[in-house]
């Protein structure tokens, strides 16, 4: 839908009409062939419903509308027009071109959104400040966010009940569960290769989360360290959220009395240096120290890897 | 009614009264209502046809969808012609339904009309006794349809033995447009057209 022709100064040439809507050009789009020009709003929702031009009924669809030439677009530019809100007082005749820039200012706009001076500070269109009752708009504020409280205490409430609910099911299962347990041997069985599961889960997901890191210079492998250095190291391991379950296991294999034999001696270390590069590490964040976990090195032989892994602390060579 | 269809409307009314068809008398439109939902059209039958001398007055409804959509457009003045219904008016013209183009306006449309009156298409009929009489015998069309603008167009006066016919029918007691339809389907033979409206 064009610009009305009575909102522009002078006369407006017929080429820069739109055919079909009969006002001034508003975003031309031009058939490829015949080179027919329309508003793109007006040429989309005549193609949508009939993919001919409207003038000469050669097929026409959307996909082949295009831009119009260059002094086309000029002409429409350099057309005076007034501003939309020339009823409301606004006096300006501005180029065609920057009357959206005009119209995102223009002070007359009735719906041009103004600050509440009289003390509610709300933000309301310019047209409704006349009538703008700070008490009245608060209250309507006030009924509202009642409303909502009221909803979500309604919401929280069941919610609650429904916790309840469940608790007292869980309860009850365990309970079932306990009993089934004590009672029936390959029951128990069962449930601690379940504990066991859900441990390992727990183990694959922590690993999941952390960053890889990469060891650049493995001569630096500190396989005796102290006990400072191994506190520090779990200190750290607790922060990145280490399952309980292996922390303690980790923290012992940290030491080479504990390695697994392809790493327990010096001598069998330097004829195994070429593996080392095989390893997944993972990153203890801040400290030259890396994670090798069982679950991350399947791939690596019985004499190089351990349950449920390795710690490695460096003098340097960790990124 | 949307805004487009209005301005359209406003802007084609302008068009035609400023158009040189007017001047010559040839198509002349007018409001019905405020609200440019509805005008009323009128074409003069064109020269060296049997509409010659006639005013036709035709309905234009405007939709909300227009220029989307082809206004509806039928005579009011009665009228003998192959693609115009001779009982209720309707117009079978591919501009008015799926050949219409956005960029048509009231002036083309009603110029289109104009030359339907001068060129018939019996082989697309609106009314089929019309459309088979202009096939089987062109000059009893001819006679008919220029006696139907005698009548109800303001045409020029032309066979006064149809007018006689009428009479007799009409002091039968048959209404006259009744006994004029009779007449002209069956080609003025006053017996058989009595014949059919006392059976």
């Amino acid at each position: 839908m064009g610009y009305e022709i009575n909102r522009f100064q002078g006369e407006v040439d017929e080429e820069l009409i739109c055919p079909i809507c009969s006002a001034v050009l508003e975003d031309p789009l031009q058939a490829p062939e015949c080179e027919h020009v329309f508003c793109k709003a007006c040429i989309s929702q005549w193609v949508a419903r009939q993919p001919t031009c409207p003038v000469d009924r050669q097929t026409l669809t959307s996909a082949q509308l295009t831009q119009v030439p260059r002094i086309l677009r000029n002409l429409l530019a350099r057309l005076m027009i007034n501003c939309d809100n020339a009823q409301y007082g606004c006096t300006r005749v501005l180029n065609l071109d920057s009357l959206s820039i005009h119209l995102e200012e223009c002070e007359h706009n009735p719906k041009r959104p103004v600050l509440c001076e009289q003390g509610c500070a709300l933000v309301i269109p310019q047209d409704e400040l006349k009538d703008h009752n700070c008490i009245k708009e608060l209250r309507t504020l006030i009924t509202k966010q009642q409303q909502k409280m009221n909803e979500y205490q309604l919401e929280f409430h069941e919610l609650r009940y429904f916790i309840l609910e469940q608790r007292r099911e869980m309860q009850l299962l365990k309970d079932f569960m306990r009993a089934l347990k004590t009672s029936n041997p390959s029951m128990r069985a069962i449930a601690d290769a379940m504990d066991r599961d859900a441990q390992d889960r727990e183990v694959v997901r922590w690993s999941g989360s952390l960053q890889r890191a990469r060891v650049t210079r493995w001569g630096g492998m500190i396989s005796t360290p102290d006990d400072a250095l191994q506190r520090m190291i779990k200190r750290t391991l607790t922060e990145m959220g280490c399952p309980i379950h292996i922390l303690d296991d980790l923290m012992e294999n940290c030491h080479e009395c504990r390695w697994p034999p392809g790493l327990c001696s010096l001598e069998t270390r330097q004829n195994n240096r070429r593996q080392y590069e095989n390893y997944v590490c993972k990153r203890v964040p801040g400290k030259q120290a890396v994670l090798v976990l069982h679950c991350d090195n399947q791939h690596m032989g019985e004499d190089m890897m351990i349950e449920p892994g390795l710690v490695m602390i460096f003098a340097h060579g960790v990124e | 009614m949307a805004n487009i269809a209005a301005q359209r409307i406003k802007r084609e009314f302008k068009e035609v009264i400023r158009s040189e068809e007017v001047a010559k008398c040839a198509i002349k439109v007018e409001l019905v209502d405020n609200n440019y939902t509805e005008l009323k059209g009128e074409i003069a039958g064109p020269p060296d046809t049997p509409y010659e001398g006639g005013n036709f007055v035709l309905e234009i409804k405007v939709p909300e969808t227009y220029p989307f959509n082809p206004p509806k457009v039928r005579f009011i003045t009665k009228i003998w012609h192959p693609n115009i219904s001779s009982v209720t008016g309707a117009i079978c013209l591919d501009i008015l339904k799926d050949q219409w183009a956005a960029a048509m306006t009231l002036r083309t449309v009603l110029l289109s009309l104009q030359a339907l009156l001068a060129a018939a298409e019996p082989d697309d009929p609106q009314d089929a006794v019309v459309a088979r009489q202009y096939k089987e015998n062109l000059e009893m069309f001819k006679l008919t349809a220029r006696h139907w603008t005698n009548a109800y167009a303001g045409g020029p006066s032309v066979n006064p033995e149809c007018d006689d016919k009428i009479k007799r029918l009409v002091d039968m007691g048959i209404e006259e447009h009744q006994a004029r339809v009779a007449l002209s389907s069956y080609n003025w033979d006053l017996e058989r057209a009595t014949e059919q409206l006392f059976s």
